[in-house]
């Protein structure tokens, strides 16, 4: 399920939940059922792996050209507020 | 401090000539003019006047002053200075303040408005007046910041920034946030927290801003055009406009109109947490979204996944029984056929099928019998027409044909020479009609009826001299009396024509006038006749 990859958690929730509602309501053979279970497993794998993924870093962005922003790299561990209480 | 600013005040005029000698606290009680050396009765110029005005005010009057009264005839002019008057229930004095100080001004001063002026009193020298030079204002009542917020808070309610329906929905799971805050701030570090904590798989560019102080406020609108014009680029799909808790000045950037426009102009949803809850900003007003605080906003940008993963579990859950609830029923279902008569006595079916196969056999061969014979019948009529196609019938009939054909061929030929035959006698009569006999017995003809013509006119000769001929209606000529009946219509030829008259009367021989005779009876019995 490799091209599944590029759908979002959002979407991959969706789909899970779109599988569990079409499953429920019996408007698919048994056959098709089985086939949506394993689709609908893998979607809940994905969505646990994403659930479960590394912590993301904060990206800072600078002004590039004009209207353009570029990543200047990640935002460092806060010291205490400086400019604020 | 007041004798140290007149005393700044030298190199523009001679301050003992102004006020006399120093009197100590009660200068400005002086009387410059009549304690001057000089004498009264010489004149002095205007600027001079002015000069000596503007120092005695000068001495008179501390550098700064501040004024309470009503705003009238206020103007803002395009250059930027602003000209007002400022009145009270009995007196009024005209102000000014210059760009430098106007543009300093949070709130937008209108008539009528009660203010607290600071800055100085001078003589404007080119027309003598006395101006009150403000250098800065402040509302009576309220301070000039809550004032300030008031009024644009009104002025985009106005224009409809604020407008329920103009918010746009955030995602329930963004793909990416944008931040525009500082990097160094508290909002920051709570905004990573509660990420860290709620959804720590949340992509986060952040443009770092200022957020309090000069340009601040150009600043936070700046990075939140910027988050948007590139949110394609990162995916960013919320942005979070945000600050820590402080004082309505240090918030102040949030208040301002340039971030207010911004925020209302990006097309990705804004969400705004800004100070503590109690903090209301502008910056909250136009926001798709307002956070109570940097916290919040996180929380409302993200979803807990925690609850996501309870909620992932409970599908989870649903997807697995109903798979095998569905599993379970087909198996059972499954069982009970397995059980049914069918399987448990396959050739039951089977039997019921063999009776019925030999039923049709019999069927079929007794009516196979039956129209076999049938068919015979209807056969024969069709064996005759058939027999009658056989190749020998075929060239007997056309040999017969060829007969006939050959009879016809001989008929017609026969009927020609018939033709020819006909034709020859033909010419055979012409050329006897032509024979010097036949031509001998024509002439005789010719001459026999040249001599009945003769005859003829020999009677018609007869009639001219007076007899005539008189026939009956059937066209005989009446010879006798016998032959004439009474009421006869009879026609009586003349030489040179003839009439009709009607017999009237007959008798024998008596004579009568031949005009009456012919008039009233046709017939006399005398009457020559060519014939007799």
């Amino acid at each position: 399920m490799t091209k599944e990859k590029k759908i979002t958690f959002e979407q991959a929730l969706a789909k899970l939940d779109e599988i569990v509602t079409q499953v429920e309501q019996g408007k698919v053979s048994l056959e098709q059922s089985i086939e949506k279970y394993a689709e609908g497993m893998e979607l809940i794998k994905q969505c646990r792996s994403i659930l479960a993924k590394a912590e993301k870093k904060i990206q800072v962005l600078s002004k590039g050209e004009g209207e353009s922003l570029t990543p200047a790299g990640e935002l460092e561990e806060p010291a205490e507020a400086e400019d604020e209480d | 401090m007041l004798l140290d600013m007149a005393d700044k005040k030298l190199p523009f005029f001679d301050v003992s000539k102004a006020r006399g000698p120093r009197s100590g606290p009660d200068v400005g009680k002086s009387k410059p003019v009549k304690t001057s050396g000089k004498s009264p009765s010489q004149p002095m110029s205007v600027s001079l006047l002015i000069t000596r005005i503007k120092g005695a005010l000068s001495d008179a009057f501390p550098k700064r002053i501040s004024v309470v009264g009503e705003l009238s005839n206020f103007k803002l002019h395009t250059s930027g200075h602003m000209y007002f008057r400022l009145k009270d229930a009995n007196a009024a004095i005209d102000a000014a303040m210059f760009r430098s100080s106007a543009s300093k001004l949070k709130f937008r001063p209108t008539d009528g408005m009660e203010v607290v002026v600071t800055g100085r009193v001078d003589v404007y020298d080119a027309r003598g007046q006395l101006q009150l030079y403000a250098e800065s204002m402040t509302p009576k009542g309220e301070g000039a910041l809550e004032l300030a917020f008031r009024q644009l808070k009104e002025k985009l309610e106005k224009e409809g920034l604020f407008d329920p329906e103009k918010k746009k929905p955030i995602p329930a799971i963004p793909r990416a946030l944008g931040l525009v805050t500082s990097p160094t701030g508290a909002a920051v570090r709570d905004i990573r927290r509660t990420l860290a904590r709620r959804w720590p798989g949340a992509e986060v560019y952040l443009v770092p801003t200022l957020v309090q102080g000069e340009g601040a406020a150009e600043s936070v609108a700046q990075g939140v055009r910027l988050l948007d014009a590139n949110a394609g680029k990162f995916g960013i799909d919320t942005i979070i406009v945000s600050r820590g808790g402080g004082s309505m000045e240090d918030l102040w950037a949030f208040n301002e109109e340039v971030v207010a426009r911004a925020i209302f102009a990006a097309s990705v949803p804004v969400i705004s947490g800004v100070g503590h809850e109690v903090d209301v900003t502008i910056s909250d007003l136009v926001a798709d979204v307002r956070a109570a605080t940097p916290t919040a906003a996180a929380e409302l940008a993200v979803p807990d996944k925690n609850e996501i993963a309870r909620h992932i579990e409970h599908l989870s859950g649903r997807l697995r029984s109903r798979v095998l609830h569905e599993y379970r029923a087909a198996s059972a279902g499954l069982d009970a056929i397995g059980r049914s008569v069918v399987f448990r006595d396959p050739m039951s079916r089977l039997r019921s099928f063999i009776q019925r196969i030999d039923e049709l056999g019999h069927r079929l061969r007794a009516s196979v019998g039956e129209s076999l014979s049938l068919r015979r019948k209807l056969l024969e009529p069709i064996a005759h027409r058939l027999a009658a196609l056989h190749p020998a019938r075929l060239h007997e009939r056309a040999k017969g044909q060829i007969e006939k054909l050959k009879s016809r061929l001989r008929w017609a030929l026969g009927a020609r020479s018939k033709r020819a035959g006909d034709k020859l006698s033909q010419i055979q009569r012409r050329l006897e009609a032509r024979h010097p006999r036949i031509a001998l017995n024509l002439a005789k003809q010719r001459v026999d009826g040249m001599a009945r013509q003769l005859e003829a006119l020999s009677y018609r000769s007869v009639l001219k001299r007076g007899f005539n001929v008189t026939r009956g209606p059937d066209g005989q000529i009446i010879r006798s009396v016998k032959d004439a009946k009474i009421g006869e219509l009879v026609e009586t030829q003349l030489f040179d024509g003839e009439f009709t008259s009607q017999v009237k009367q007959v008798g024998k021989t008596k004579r009568q006038s031949p005009k009456k005779a012919a008039k009233k009876t046709k017939k006399t019995d005398d009457n020559p006749t060519l014939f007799d």
